[in-house]
Protein backbone atom coordinates (compact mmCIF):
# COMPACT_ATOMS: atom_id res chain seq x y z
CA UNK A 1 0.00 0.00 0.00
CA UNK A 2 1.15 3.51 -0.84
CA UNK A 3 2.03 6.36 1.44
CA UNK A 4 -0.53 8.07 3.65
CA UNK A 5 -2.37 10.83 1.79
CA UNK A 6 -4.96 11.96 4.30
CA UNK A 7 -4.77 11.44 8.05
CA UNK A 8 -7.82 12.07 10.15
CA UNK A 9 -7.05 12.62 13.80
CA UNK A 10 -9.67 12.61 16.56
CA UNK A 11 -12.28 14.10 14.25
CA UNK A 12 -15.50 15.07 16.01
CA UNK A 13 -18.52 16.89 14.72
CA UNK A 14 -21.60 18.07 16.56
CA UNK A 15 -24.66 19.87 15.30
CA UNK A 16 -25.70 21.70 18.43
CA UNK A 17 -25.98 19.09 21.15
CA UNK A 18 -26.21 16.25 18.67
CA UNK A 19 -22.87 14.45 18.33
CA UNK A 20 -22.62 13.09 14.80
CA UNK A 21 -18.98 12.04 14.70
CA UNK A 22 -17.06 10.92 17.76
CA UNK A 23 -13.29 11.04 17.63
CA UNK A 24 -12.64 9.29 14.38
CA UNK A 25 -9.08 8.27 13.58
CA UNK A 26 -8.27 7.08 10.11
CA UNK A 27 -5.47 7.05 7.57
CA UNK A 28 -6.12 7.03 3.86
CA UNK A 29 -3.30 5.58 1.80
CA UNK A 30 -2.55 6.21 -1.84
CA UNK A 31 -4.42 3.88 -4.17
CA UNK A 32 -6.93 2.68 -1.62
CA UNK A 33 -10.57 2.25 -2.55
CA UNK A 34 -12.40 2.77 0.71
CA UNK A 35 -16.12 2.09 0.91
CA UNK A 36 -17.99 3.45 3.90
CA UNK A 37 -21.22 1.65 4.72
CA UNK A 38 -23.65 1.93 7.59
CA UNK A 39 -27.26 2.73 8.34
CA UNK A 40 -28.79 6.17 7.79
CA UNK A 41 -27.80 8.66 10.44
CA UNK A 42 -24.58 6.87 11.31
CA UNK A 43 -22.56 9.90 10.20
CA UNK A 44 -21.14 8.57 6.91
CA UNK A 45 -22.02 11.60 4.80
CA UNK A 46 -21.02 14.07 7.50
CA UNK A 47 -17.69 12.30 7.78
CA UNK A 48 -17.11 12.62 4.03
CA UNK A 49 -18.17 16.26 4.03
CA UNK A 50 -15.74 16.92 6.88
CA UNK A 51 -12.95 15.35 4.84
CA UNK A 52 -13.67 17.86 2.06
CA UNK A 53 -14.10 20.64 4.63
CA UNK A 54 -17.66 21.33 3.54
CA UNK A 55 -18.42 20.82 7.22
CA UNK A 56 -16.08 22.27 9.74
CA UNK A 57 -15.09 19.75 12.35
CA UNK A 58 -15.88 20.53 15.99
CA UNK A 59 -12.63 19.01 17.14
CA UNK A 60 -9.68 17.11 15.74
CA UNK A 61 -7.72 17.72 12.58
CA UNK A 62 -7.13 16.61 9.04
CA UNK A 63 -3.62 16.21 7.68
CA UNK A 64 -2.86 16.15 3.98
CA UNK A 65 0.55 14.62 3.29
CA UNK A 66 1.38 15.24 6.95
CA UNK A 67 0.43 18.92 6.82
CA UNK A 68 -2.54 20.15 8.77
CA UNK A 69 -5.30 21.82 6.79
CA UNK A 70 -5.96 25.00 8.72
CA UNK A 71 -9.34 26.70 8.63
CA UNK A 72 -8.05 29.38 6.28
CA UNK A 73 -9.87 29.79 3.01
CA UNK A 74 -6.72 29.64 0.88
CA UNK A 75 -5.51 26.41 2.51
CA UNK A 76 -8.94 24.92 2.12
CA UNK A 77 -9.19 25.90 -1.57
CA UNK A 78 -5.78 24.42 -2.38
CA UNK A 79 -6.65 21.24 -0.54
CA UNK A 80 -10.03 20.88 -2.21
CA UNK A 81 -8.47 21.25 -5.64
CA UNK A 82 -6.61 17.99 -4.86
CA UNK A 83 -9.45 16.23 -3.06
CA UNK A 84 -12.52 16.26 -5.29
CA UNK A 85 -16.04 15.31 -4.43
CA UNK A 86 -18.99 13.77 -6.25
CA UNK A 87 -22.39 14.46 -4.75
CA UNK A 88 -25.61 12.53 -4.44
CA UNK A 89 -27.45 15.39 -6.13
CA UNK A 90 -24.77 15.83 -8.87
CA UNK A 91 -24.52 19.61 -8.34
CA UNK A 92 -23.71 20.32 -11.97
CA UNK A 93 -23.76 24.04 -12.67
CA UNK A 94 -27.17 24.68 -14.18
CA UNK A 95 -26.12 27.79 -16.05
CA UNK A 96 -23.45 25.97 -18.05
CA UNK A 97 -23.20 23.29 -20.70
CA UNK A 98 -21.54 19.95 -20.01
CA UNK A 99 -18.31 21.23 -21.55
CA UNK A 100 -18.35 24.47 -19.56
CA UNK A 101 -19.03 22.48 -16.39
CA UNK A 102 -15.85 20.53 -17.03
CA UNK A 103 -13.75 23.56 -17.90
CA UNK A 104 -14.73 26.29 -15.45
CA UNK A 105 -12.77 25.01 -12.46
CA UNK A 106 -9.66 23.99 -14.37
CA UNK A 107 -9.68 27.44 -15.98
CA UNK A 108 -10.47 29.51 -12.88
CA UNK A 109 -8.83 27.48 -10.12
CA UNK A 110 -5.88 25.76 -11.79
CA UNK A 111 -5.61 28.54 -14.39
CA UNK A 112 -4.60 26.24 -17.22
CA UNK A 113 -4.96 27.34 -20.85
CA UNK A 114 -8.22 27.06 -22.72
CA UNK A 115 -6.79 24.43 -25.06
CA UNK A 116 -5.53 22.28 -22.23
CA UNK A 117 -8.78 22.63 -20.30
CA UNK A 118 -10.69 21.61 -23.41
CA UNK A 119 -8.49 18.57 -24.01
CA UNK A 120 -8.81 17.46 -20.42
CA UNK A 121 -12.57 17.90 -20.49
CA UNK A 122 -12.99 15.93 -23.72
CA UNK A 123 -10.71 13.14 -22.53
CA UNK A 124 -12.52 12.66 -19.26
CA UNK A 125 -15.93 13.02 -20.86
CA UNK A 126 -14.91 10.28 -23.30
CA UNK A 127 -13.93 8.08 -20.37
CA UNK A 128 -17.42 8.34 -18.93
CA UNK A 129 -19.08 8.16 -22.34
CA UNK A 130 -20.50 11.66 -22.28
CA UNK A 131 -18.39 13.43 -24.93
CA UNK A 132 -21.24 13.66 -27.49
CA UNK A 133 -23.26 15.67 -24.98
CA UNK A 134 -20.83 18.57 -24.52
CA UNK A 135 -23.40 21.10 -25.76
CA UNK A 136 -26.21 19.91 -23.48
CA UNK A 137 -27.29 21.70 -20.33
CA UNK A 138 -27.71 19.67 -17.12
CA UNK A 139 -31.52 19.81 -17.21
CA UNK A 140 -31.46 18.00 -20.55
CA UNK A 141 -29.66 14.97 -19.12
CA UNK A 142 -30.83 11.93 -17.19
CA UNK A 143 -29.65 11.37 -13.63
CA UNK A 144 -27.09 8.77 -14.65
CA UNK A 145 -25.73 11.04 -17.37
CA UNK A 146 -25.49 13.94 -14.94
CA UNK A 147 -23.57 11.86 -12.46
CA UNK A 148 -21.15 10.67 -15.13
CA UNK A 149 -20.54 14.28 -16.15
CA UNK A 150 -20.02 15.20 -12.49
CA UNK A 151 -17.39 12.46 -12.22
CA UNK A 152 -15.65 13.69 -15.38
CA UNK A 153 -15.75 17.23 -14.05
CA UNK A 154 -14.00 16.16 -10.86
CA UNK A 155 -11.42 14.18 -12.81
CA UNK A 156 -10.50 17.25 -14.88
CA UNK A 157 -8.90 18.69 -11.73
CA UNK A 158 -6.49 15.72 -11.66
CA UNK A 159 -7.39 15.04 -8.04
CA UNK A 160 -5.32 12.84 -5.82
CA UNK A 161 -8.35 11.65 -3.91
CA UNK A 162 -11.94 11.54 -5.04
CA UNK A 163 -14.78 11.42 -2.52
CA UNK A 164 -18.18 10.01 -3.48
CA UNK A 165 -21.18 10.87 -1.34
CA UNK A 166 -23.82 8.24 -2.15
CA UNK A 167 -23.36 8.79 -5.89
CA UNK A 168 -26.14 6.41 -6.93
CA UNK A 169 -28.74 7.06 -4.24
CA UNK A 170 -30.66 9.65 -6.28
CA UNK A 171 -30.73 7.53 -9.43
CA UNK A 172 -33.44 5.38 -10.96
CA UNK A 173 -32.48 1.71 -10.58
CA UNK A 174 -31.67 1.26 -14.26
CA UNK A 175 -29.13 4.08 -14.14
CA UNK A 176 -27.25 2.86 -11.11
CA UNK A 177 -25.30 0.38 -13.24
CA UNK A 178 -23.87 2.92 -15.68
CA UNK A 179 -22.48 5.05 -12.84
CA UNK A 180 -21.10 2.08 -10.90
CA UNK A 181 -19.40 0.83 -14.07
CA UNK A 182 -17.66 4.17 -14.50
CA UNK A 183 -16.52 4.01 -10.89
CA UNK A 184 -15.28 0.44 -11.33
CA UNK A 185 -13.20 1.59 -14.28
CA UNK A 186 -11.82 4.44 -12.18
CA UNK A 187 -10.87 2.05 -9.41
CA UNK A 188 -8.47 0.32 -11.78
CA UNK A 189 -6.55 3.53 -12.53
CA UNK A 190 -4.93 3.82 -9.12
CA UNK A 191 -6.94 6.86 -8.07
CA UNK A 192 -7.58 6.97 -4.33
CA UNK A 193 -11.30 6.86 -3.68
CA UNK A 194 -13.52 7.12 -0.62
CA UNK A 195 -17.07 6.09 -1.34
CA UNK A 196 -20.09 6.36 0.90
CA UNK A 197 -22.55 3.88 -0.53
CA UNK A 198 -25.51 1.61 0.04
CA UNK A 199 -24.46 -0.67 -2.82
CA UNK A 200 -23.16 -3.63 -0.83
CA UNK A 201 -22.23 -5.72 -3.86
CA UNK A 202 -20.19 -2.85 -5.23
CA UNK A 203 -18.45 -2.30 -1.90
CA UNK A 204 -17.63 -5.99 -1.65
CA UNK A 205 -16.29 -6.28 -5.20
CA UNK A 206 -14.48 -3.00 -5.70
CA UNK A 207 -13.22 -1.69 -2.36
CA UNK A 208 -9.82 -2.58 -0.97
CA UNK A 209 -11.05 -1.65 2.48
CA UNK A 210 -14.55 -1.39 3.88
CA UNK A 211 -15.53 0.70 6.84
CA UNK A 212 -18.69 0.15 8.79
CA UNK A 213 -19.84 3.25 10.62
CA UNK A 214 -22.23 3.13 13.52
CA UNK A 215 -23.47 6.04 15.66
CA UNK A 216 -20.60 8.34 14.72
CA UNK A 217 -17.85 5.80 15.21
CA UNK A 218 -15.83 3.55 12.95
CA UNK A 219 -17.21 0.28 14.22
CA UNK A 220 -15.24 -1.93 11.88
CA UNK A 221 -12.46 -1.33 9.38
CA UNK A 222 -11.41 -4.37 7.39
CA UNK A 223 -10.81 -5.72 3.89
CA UNK A 224 -14.18 -6.46 2.28
CA UNK A 225 -13.44 -10.18 2.16
CA UNK A 226 -13.37 -10.18 5.96
CA UNK A 227 -16.02 -7.59 6.72
CA UNK A 228 -18.65 -9.15 4.50
CA UNK A 229 -18.01 -12.79 5.30
CA UNK A 230 -16.82 -12.71 8.88
CA UNK A 231 -17.77 -9.45 10.61
CA UNK A 232 -16.25 -9.07 14.08
CA UNK A 233 -18.60 -6.44 15.42
CA UNK A 234 -22.14 -7.59 16.32
CA UNK A 235 -23.53 -4.29 14.96
CA UNK A 236 -21.91 -4.99 11.60
CA UNK A 237 -23.38 -8.45 11.56
CA UNK A 238 -26.81 -7.09 12.37
CA UNK A 239 -26.55 -4.43 9.67
CA UNK A 240 -25.34 -6.84 7.02
CA UNK A 241 -27.94 -9.46 7.80
CA UNK A 242 -30.66 -6.84 7.48
CA UNK A 243 -29.23 -5.82 4.11
CA UNK A 244 -28.72 -9.29 2.78
CA UNK A 245 -32.18 -10.36 3.97
CA UNK A 246 -33.82 -7.29 2.43
CA UNK B 1 -56.93 64.18 -37.34
CA UNK B 2 -55.84 66.44 -40.19
CA UNK B 3 -55.25 69.32 -37.81
CA UNK B 4 -52.52 67.42 -35.99
CA UNK B 5 -50.05 68.82 -38.45
CA UNK B 6 -51.83 71.89 -39.73
CA UNK B 7 -52.14 73.18 -36.21
CA UNK B 8 -55.12 74.47 -34.31
CA UNK B 9 -55.50 78.22 -33.86
CA UNK B 10 -58.54 78.23 -31.65
CA UNK B 11 -58.79 75.04 -29.54
CA UNK B 12 -62.21 74.29 -28.00
CA UNK B 13 -62.46 70.66 -26.86
CA UNK B 14 -60.04 68.92 -24.51
CA UNK B 15 -58.69 66.86 -27.39
CA UNK B 16 -58.03 70.01 -29.36
CA UNK B 17 -56.32 71.55 -26.38
CA UNK B 18 -54.10 68.49 -26.02
CA UNK B 19 -53.04 68.74 -29.63
CA UNK B 20 -52.60 72.47 -29.40
CA UNK B 21 -50.42 72.23 -26.31
CA UNK B 22 -48.41 69.35 -27.74
CA UNK B 23 -47.70 71.29 -30.90
CA UNK B 24 -46.89 74.51 -29.15
CA UNK B 25 -44.69 73.00 -26.43
CA UNK B 26 -43.35 70.04 -28.39
CA UNK B 27 -39.76 70.83 -27.48
CA UNK B 28 -40.56 71.09 -23.79
CA UNK B 29 -42.37 67.74 -23.78
CA UNK B 30 -39.59 66.11 -25.78
CA UNK B 31 -36.90 67.50 -23.51
CA UNK B 32 -38.91 66.34 -20.50
CA UNK B 33 -39.23 62.86 -22.00
CA UNK B 34 -35.51 62.73 -22.72
CA UNK B 35 -34.62 63.80 -19.21
CA UNK B 36 -37.08 61.34 -17.67
CA UNK B 37 -35.56 58.52 -19.72
CA UNK B 38 -32.03 59.70 -18.96
CA UNK B 39 -32.57 59.76 -15.21
CA UNK B 40 -34.54 56.52 -15.19
CA UNK B 41 -32.02 54.59 -17.30
CA UNK B 42 -28.89 55.90 -15.60
CA UNK B 43 -30.38 55.76 -12.11
CA UNK B 44 -31.65 52.24 -12.66
CA UNK B 45 -28.44 50.85 -14.11
CA UNK B 46 -26.25 52.40 -11.42
CA UNK B 47 -28.83 51.33 -8.84
CA UNK B 48 -28.62 47.75 -10.09
CA UNK B 49 -24.85 47.78 -9.69
CA UNK B 50 -25.21 49.14 -6.17
CA UNK B 51 -27.99 46.65 -5.43
CA UNK B 52 -25.79 43.74 -6.51
CA UNK B 53 -22.90 44.93 -4.37
CA UNK B 54 -25.13 45.43 -1.33
CA UNK B 55 -26.96 42.15 -1.95
CA UNK B 56 -23.66 40.26 -2.10
CA UNK B 57 -22.44 41.97 1.06
CA UNK B 58 -25.62 40.99 2.86
CA UNK B 59 -25.12 37.40 1.76
CA UNK B 60 -21.51 37.29 3.00
CA UNK B 61 -20.70 34.92 5.79
CA UNK B 62 -17.53 35.14 7.78
CA UNK B 63 -16.28 31.61 8.39
CA UNK B 64 -15.46 30.47 11.88
CA UNK B 65 -11.87 30.05 10.82
CA UNK B 66 -11.43 33.61 9.57
CA UNK B 67 -9.24 35.97 11.55
CA UNK B 68 -10.71 38.62 13.82
CA UNK B 69 -9.98 41.58 11.53
CA UNK B 70 -11.89 40.00 8.68
CA UNK B 71 -14.77 39.08 10.95
CA UNK B 72 -15.10 42.64 12.26
CA UNK B 73 -14.73 44.07 8.77
CA UNK B 74 -17.50 41.84 7.41
CA UNK B 75 -19.75 42.66 10.32
CA UNK B 76 -19.31 46.41 9.90
CA UNK B 77 -19.90 46.15 6.15
CA UNK B 78 -23.08 44.20 6.76
CA UNK B 79 -24.28 46.70 9.34
CA UNK B 80 -23.78 49.62 6.97
CA UNK B 81 -25.48 47.75 4.14
CA UNK B 82 -28.38 46.78 6.37
CA UNK B 83 -28.88 50.32 7.66
CA UNK B 84 -28.78 51.76 4.16
CA UNK B 85 -31.39 49.32 2.84
CA UNK B 86 -33.64 49.91 5.84
CA UNK B 87 -33.49 53.72 5.65
CA UNK B 88 -34.18 53.95 1.92
CA UNK B 89 -36.94 51.36 1.93
CA UNK B 90 -38.72 52.95 4.87
CA UNK B 91 -38.84 56.57 3.61
CA UNK B 92 -40.64 57.99 0.56
CA UNK B 93 -38.55 58.85 -2.47
CA UNK B 94 -39.98 62.36 -2.63
CA UNK B 95 -38.73 63.05 0.90
CA UNK B 96 -35.33 61.50 0.12
CA UNK B 97 -35.08 63.81 -2.88
CA UNK B 98 -35.68 66.90 -0.76
CA UNK B 99 -33.30 65.84 2.00
CA UNK B 100 -30.48 64.86 -0.34
CA UNK B 101 -30.79 67.87 -2.62
CA UNK B 102 -31.12 70.51 0.09
CA UNK B 103 -28.85 68.69 2.49
CA UNK B 104 -25.96 68.62 0.07
CA UNK B 105 -26.57 72.25 -0.96
CA UNK B 106 -26.44 73.20 2.69
CA UNK B 107 -23.02 71.64 2.89
CA UNK B 108 -21.96 74.21 0.33
CA UNK B 109 -21.74 71.83 -2.62
CA UNK B 110 -23.38 73.23 -5.74
CA UNK B 111 -25.27 70.27 -7.09
CA UNK B 112 -27.29 70.22 -10.28
CA UNK B 113 -30.90 69.03 -9.79
CA UNK B 114 -30.43 66.39 -12.50
CA UNK B 115 -27.43 64.99 -10.68
CA UNK B 116 -29.39 64.92 -7.43
CA UNK B 117 -32.25 63.23 -9.27
CA UNK B 118 -30.00 60.47 -10.56
CA UNK B 119 -28.46 60.07 -7.11
CA UNK B 120 -31.85 59.71 -5.45
CA UNK B 121 -33.06 57.24 -8.08
CA UNK B 122 -29.95 55.10 -7.85
CA UNK B 123 -29.93 55.05 -4.04
CA UNK B 124 -33.60 54.12 -3.99
CA UNK B 125 -33.15 51.44 -6.66
CA UNK B 126 -30.08 50.08 -4.89
CA UNK B 127 -31.99 49.53 -1.66
CA UNK B 128 -34.82 47.63 -3.36
CA UNK B 129 -32.49 45.72 -5.67
CA UNK B 130 -30.33 44.63 -2.73
CA UNK B 131 -33.30 42.76 -1.31
CA UNK B 132 -34.17 41.31 -4.70
CA UNK B 133 -30.59 40.17 -5.29
CA UNK B 134 -30.40 38.66 -1.83
CA UNK B 135 -33.59 36.73 -2.45
CA UNK B 136 -32.29 35.75 -5.89
CA UNK B 137 -29.05 34.43 -4.42
CA UNK B 138 -31.01 32.62 -1.72
CA UNK B 139 -33.14 30.88 -4.33
CA UNK B 140 -30.10 29.14 -5.85
CA UNK B 141 -29.68 25.67 -4.39
CA UNK B 142 -26.74 25.41 -1.98
CA UNK B 143 -25.55 22.38 -3.96
CA UNK B 144 -24.52 24.71 -6.79
CA UNK B 145 -22.07 26.39 -4.46
CA UNK B 146 -20.88 23.20 -2.82
CA UNK B 147 -20.15 21.77 -6.26
CA UNK B 148 -17.80 24.66 -6.96
CA UNK B 149 -16.30 24.82 -3.47
CA UNK B 150 -15.55 21.11 -3.53
CA UNK B 151 -13.24 21.72 -6.50
CA UNK B 152 -11.35 24.49 -4.77
CA UNK B 153 -13.17 27.49 -6.15
CA UNK B 154 -13.13 30.44 -3.77
CA UNK B 155 -16.44 31.74 -2.41
CA UNK B 156 -16.02 35.00 -4.37
CA UNK B 157 -15.42 33.26 -7.70
CA UNK B 158 -18.25 30.86 -6.96
CA UNK B 159 -20.53 33.84 -6.49
CA UNK B 160 -19.32 35.44 -9.71
CA UNK B 161 -19.34 32.45 -12.06
CA UNK B 162 -21.95 30.11 -10.61
CA UNK B 163 -24.44 31.84 -8.35
CA UNK B 164 -24.89 35.33 -9.80
CA UNK B 165 -25.49 34.27 -13.42
CA UNK B 166 -28.28 31.99 -12.21
CA UNK B 167 -29.69 34.52 -9.77
CA UNK B 168 -29.55 37.20 -12.48
CA UNK B 169 -31.74 35.16 -14.75
CA UNK B 170 -34.29 34.61 -12.01
CA UNK B 171 -34.59 38.29 -11.14
CA UNK B 172 -34.81 39.75 -14.65
CA UNK B 173 -38.61 40.20 -14.35
CA UNK B 174 -38.11 42.03 -11.08
CA UNK B 175 -35.41 44.20 -12.64
CA UNK B 176 -37.73 45.11 -15.50
CA UNK B 177 -40.37 45.99 -12.93
CA UNK B 178 -37.97 48.21 -11.05
CA UNK B 179 -37.06 50.08 -14.22
CA UNK B 180 -40.71 50.73 -15.08
CA UNK B 181 -41.35 51.93 -11.54
CA UNK B 182 -38.39 54.28 -11.81
CA UNK B 183 -39.60 55.64 -15.13
CA UNK B 184 -42.78 56.74 -13.39
CA UNK B 185 -41.17 57.68 -10.08
CA UNK B 186 -38.92 60.28 -11.73
CA UNK B 187 -42.07 62.44 -11.71
CA UNK B 188 -41.54 63.18 -8.03
CA UNK B 189 -38.21 64.81 -8.87
CA UNK B 190 -40.09 67.96 -9.96
CA UNK B 191 -39.94 68.94 -6.27
CA UNK B 192 -36.22 69.57 -6.64
CA UNK B 193 -36.75 71.41 -9.91
CA UNK B 194 -35.67 68.68 -12.31
CA UNK B 195 -37.13 69.57 -15.71
CA UNK B 196 -38.59 66.13 -16.43
CA UNK B 197 -41.98 65.27 -17.88
CA UNK B 198 -44.07 66.11 -14.84
CA UNK B 199 -42.40 69.49 -14.55
CA UNK B 200 -43.05 70.11 -18.24
CA UNK B 201 -46.77 69.37 -17.83
CA UNK B 202 -46.95 71.57 -14.75
CA UNK B 203 -45.37 74.47 -16.62
CA UNK B 204 -47.41 74.03 -19.79
CA UNK B 205 -50.65 73.57 -17.88
CA UNK B 206 -49.99 76.71 -15.87
CA UNK B 207 -49.55 78.86 -18.97
CA UNK B 208 -53.15 78.37 -20.12
CA UNK B 209 -54.67 77.05 -16.93
CA UNK B 210 -55.24 73.77 -18.81
CA UNK B 211 -53.90 71.24 -16.27
CA UNK B 212 -56.26 68.41 -17.21
CA UNK B 213 -55.21 68.45 -20.87
CA UNK B 214 -51.56 69.02 -20.12
CA UNK B 215 -51.31 66.08 -17.70
CA UNK B 216 -53.26 63.92 -20.12
CA UNK B 217 -50.53 64.55 -22.68
CA UNK B 218 -47.79 63.28 -20.36
CA UNK B 219 -49.98 60.40 -19.19
CA UNK B 220 -50.04 59.24 -22.82
CA UNK B 221 -46.26 59.68 -23.06
CA UNK B 222 -45.64 57.70 -19.83
CA UNK B 223 -48.03 55.01 -21.01
CA UNK B 224 -46.41 54.64 -24.43
CA UNK B 225 -42.92 54.50 -22.90
CA UNK B 226 -43.86 51.88 -20.31
CA UNK B 227 -45.84 49.85 -22.83
CA UNK B 228 -42.87 49.82 -25.20
CA UNK B 229 -40.35 48.82 -22.53
CA UNK B 230 -42.68 46.18 -21.15
CA UNK B 231 -42.88 44.51 -24.55
CA UNK B 232 -39.12 44.82 -24.97
CA UNK B 233 -38.42 43.13 -21.63
CA UNK B 234 -40.89 40.36 -22.40
CA UNK B 235 -39.03 39.65 -25.62
CA UNK B 236 -35.70 39.69 -23.82
CA UNK B 237 -36.98 37.27 -21.21
CA UNK B 238 -38.15 34.86 -23.90
CA UNK B 239 -34.79 35.10 -25.63
CA UNK B 240 -32.97 34.19 -22.42
CA UNK B 241 -35.14 31.13 -21.77
CA UNK B 242 -33.26 27.85 -22.08
CA UNK B 243 -33.68 26.14 -25.38
CA UNK B 244 -34.99 22.62 -24.99
CA UNK B 245 -32.87 21.12 -27.75
CA UNK B 246 -29.13 20.83 -28.17
CA UNK B 247 -26.81 19.54 -30.85
CA UNK B 248 -25.11 16.20 -30.27
CA UNK B 249 -21.40 16.52 -30.85
CA UNK B 250 -21.29 13.81 -33.52
CA UNK B 251 -17.53 14.14 -33.89
CA UNK B 252 -17.23 12.35 -30.55
CA UNK B 253 -19.78 9.65 -31.31
CA UNK B 254 -17.36 7.04 -32.69
CA UNK B 255 -15.97 6.19 -29.28
CA UNK B 256 -19.31 5.24 -27.79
Amino acid sequence: MGETVISIKDLSKSFGKHEVLRKIDMDVNAGEIICIVGSSGSGKSTFLRCINKLERQSAGKILYHGKEIRDVQRDINEYRAKVGMVFQSFNLFNNMTVLQNCMICTRKVLRISKEEAFDRAINHLKEVGMAPYIHAKPFQLSGGQKQRVAIARSLCMNPEVLLFDEPTSALDPEMVGEVLNVMKELATTGLTMIIVTHEMAFARDVSTRTIFMDRGLVAEDAPPSELFTNPKNPRTREFLSRYLAG
Amino acid sequence: MGYLFSGIEDPQTSLEWMIYLTNKYLKMFLDGTKLTLYIAVLGTILGFVLGYVIGIIQDMKSGEGDNVVKKIFVRILKMIAGAYVEVFRDTPMIVQAMIIYYGIRQLGVDMQPVFAGILVTLLNTGAYMAETVRAGIGSIDIGQREGAWAMGMSPMKTMLYIVLPQAFKNIIPEMANTFLTNLKMTSVLNVIAVQELFMAAKTVGGNYYKYFESYLVIAVIYFVLCFFFNKLFNMLEKKLKDKTDYALAVEYMDNQ
